[in-house]
């Protein structure tokens, strides 16, 4: 690393099932504008765009970022698309960052986005064998069975998941882009509601949302002007394997061990539970925290799900774990790894409002995507690394 | 076994639809067909674009004066079509035309209806002729057609 990059702004739509009072570019321009008010710059400020969403075919608009240039003030500048599955809003950052620390930009703006009411990514996800790998009605389906296969392995407690849920729903309460808010939640309310992919309930899932994520990166020079005090990349990185190959351990995939190895060693980290603050994990599925807290180096192989059951990831706990309410209360796909990201960013800024954990210094944010197979995470601090 | 039965093939169609949501800019061009009012947005060079961009192509920013344009315009350049296909807007040939409508710096592309090639002229004016009924679509104006006609 050359240069050290700096989040100096953050934006985020209001997340909604259905956002028909804007356009996708106006969906999008209301997150950089968020996003540049935070930073205090304005279009000209910016020299290079990087957008990132899921796949074309969640919108049926191919290659958008060709229609999108003039709404990202791209024109006459460079701009690029990154596309990385589920976690593309988490790589799309850390390309966004390395067009700082190479020394290349002073301040580049990066966005991510879905408008998932323009059409249907579940059956987008279901393309039929041979023409796919068998993947059964979308992620739910993917996903459940190694849950299932979590379960059997490590004798957690049936109820984790609802827990995770529980958790989740009630700090979406303390963010006001959540798309989903059920104020009376509760443990009973999510046990009763619909099994949908077994052992996943329907409060267990994450919604299909319309957002959009944006920040503003900067150089040291820039950041030091910004009015907004600045989060710092102590560390990037990205890993990615197969969907599948023999023996592939999809429960805890070796990419995502890799990664956050790669990711600690850089920052400097030993202990990451003692070390870091809080953390905004790619959770869509409840069971994925615990699940995400093992692969991730929080807790010893089998005993993740012990966080969540001691309260260890609750909002007091020792990790605050997606105080935002995280993908299971907004998930517009491209942005939701951007999403973590920009939260981690808050959280060590003192940004984050009532959501906000007190102190927070040090944070991870994490995006995973595919069928557990891309990885994208960065550790930002309040102090310059 | 032929050649054609080793070859290995299997047919899948994957079909669900889609939606827009147009946004206020697109929404107001779109609504304004519907009471054959054509609108434009004015960009910060002081250009009319038809139809509306939501953010000025030159410098990013949001538009926000509307302008009506037209409905009669000129045609800047053309194409004839002498096979129409099941999905044109017209049976019988007719013209893809760019139209500068009057007010307009930017060409509109739409159908040209003019009988035949040798009526269709490079800046040749045009009107629309528009749907019976209206429901706010490019379609309510079926297609264009010359001025005198």
């Amino acid at each position: 690393m050359g240069e050290h990059c700096a989040i100096v702004g953050v934006g985020q739509t209001k997340h909604d099932t259905l956002r028909v009072d804007v356009s996708m570019p106006g969906l999008i321009r209301e997150a950089v504008t968020k996003a540049f008010d935070d930073a205090g710059v304005s279009w000209g400020d910016i020299d290079a765009v990087v957008l990132g969403k899921a796949p074309d075919m969640f919108e049926g608009t191919m290659m958008p970022e060709l229609f999108l240039a003039d709404a990202l003030g791209a024109v006459g500048k460079p701009m690029l698309r990154v596309h990385t599955a589920g976690s593309v809003g988490g790589s799309t950052a850390i390309v966004a960052a390395s067009l700082i620390q190479a020394g290349i930009h002073k301040r580049v703006l990066t966005v991510a986005y879905e408008k998932q009411s323009e059409s249907n990514a579940m059956w987008a996800l279901t393309v039929r064998i041979p023409f796919q790998q068998a993947i059964v009605a979308g992620a739910g389906g993917y996903f459940a069975p190694l849950i299932r296969a979590y379960m059997a392995r490590t004798n957690a407690p049936d109820d984790t998941g609802i827990r995770v849920a529980l958790k989740d729903r009630l700090n979406a309460l303390k963010n006001p882009t959540s798309h989903l808010t059920f104020p009376d939640v509760s443990y009973e309310m999510v046990r009763d509601s619909p099994m949908l992919w077994d052992p996943i309930r329907y409060l267990e899932t994450c919604p299909s949302s319309d957002g959009a994520c944006a920040m503003v990166l900067a150089a040291e020079d820039a950041a030091k002007t910004s009015p907004n005090p600045p989060a710092w990349v102590h560390a990037t990185a990205m890993r990615s394997e197969p969907t599948m190959f023999p023996g592939r351990d999809q429960v805890n995939p070796q990419a995502g061990r890799d990664c956050a190895a790669a990711l600690y060693k850089t920052a400097g980290i030993k202990n990451p539970r003692k070390e870091l603050d809080c953390a905004e994990i790619y959770v869509p599925f409840s069971w994925f925290e615990p699940m995400w807290m093992e692969n991730l180096g929080f807790a010893p192989a089998g005993e993740g799900w012990k966080m969540t059951q001691e309260g260890a990831t609750a909002l007091d706990g020792d990790l605050p774990v997606n105080a935002s309410g995280g993908v299971l209360s907004s998930n517009p796909i491209g942005a939701s790894g951007m999403i973590r990201f920009a939260e981690s960013a808050l959280q060590v800024r003192g940004l984050a409002g009532e959501h906000q954990v007190p102190g927070a210094k040090k944070a991870l944010g994490h995006a995973y995507g595919g069928g557990s197979q891309f990885f994208a995470m960065w550790v930002v601090g309040s102090e310059q690394p | 076994m032929a050649a054609e039965q080793s070859r290995l093939s299997a047919t899948h169609v994957l079909e669900y639809p889609y939606r827009r949501s147009v946004g206020p800019i697109m929404g107001r061009f779109l609504t304004g067909l519907r009471d054959r009012r054509i609108s434009g947005v004015r960009t910060g060079d002081g250009s009319i674009v038809v139809p509306p961009l939501e953010y000025d192509p030159a410098t990013g920013a949001p538009v926000t004066e509307f302008v009506d344009v037209g409905p009669l315009g000129v045609v800047t350049t053309w194409a004839w079509v002498t096979t129409p296909r099941a999905k044109h807007p017209l049976t019988q040939p007719f013209a893809w035309a760019l139209i500068k409508l009057d007010g307009a710096d930017t060409g509109l592309l739409h159908a040209v209806d003019a009988g035949s090639a040798d009526t269709m002229k490079t800046g040749m004016r045009v009107k629309p002729r528009w749907r019976d009924e209206r429901v706010g679509d490019i379609r309510d104006i079926v297609c264009f057609e010359p001025e005198g006609s």
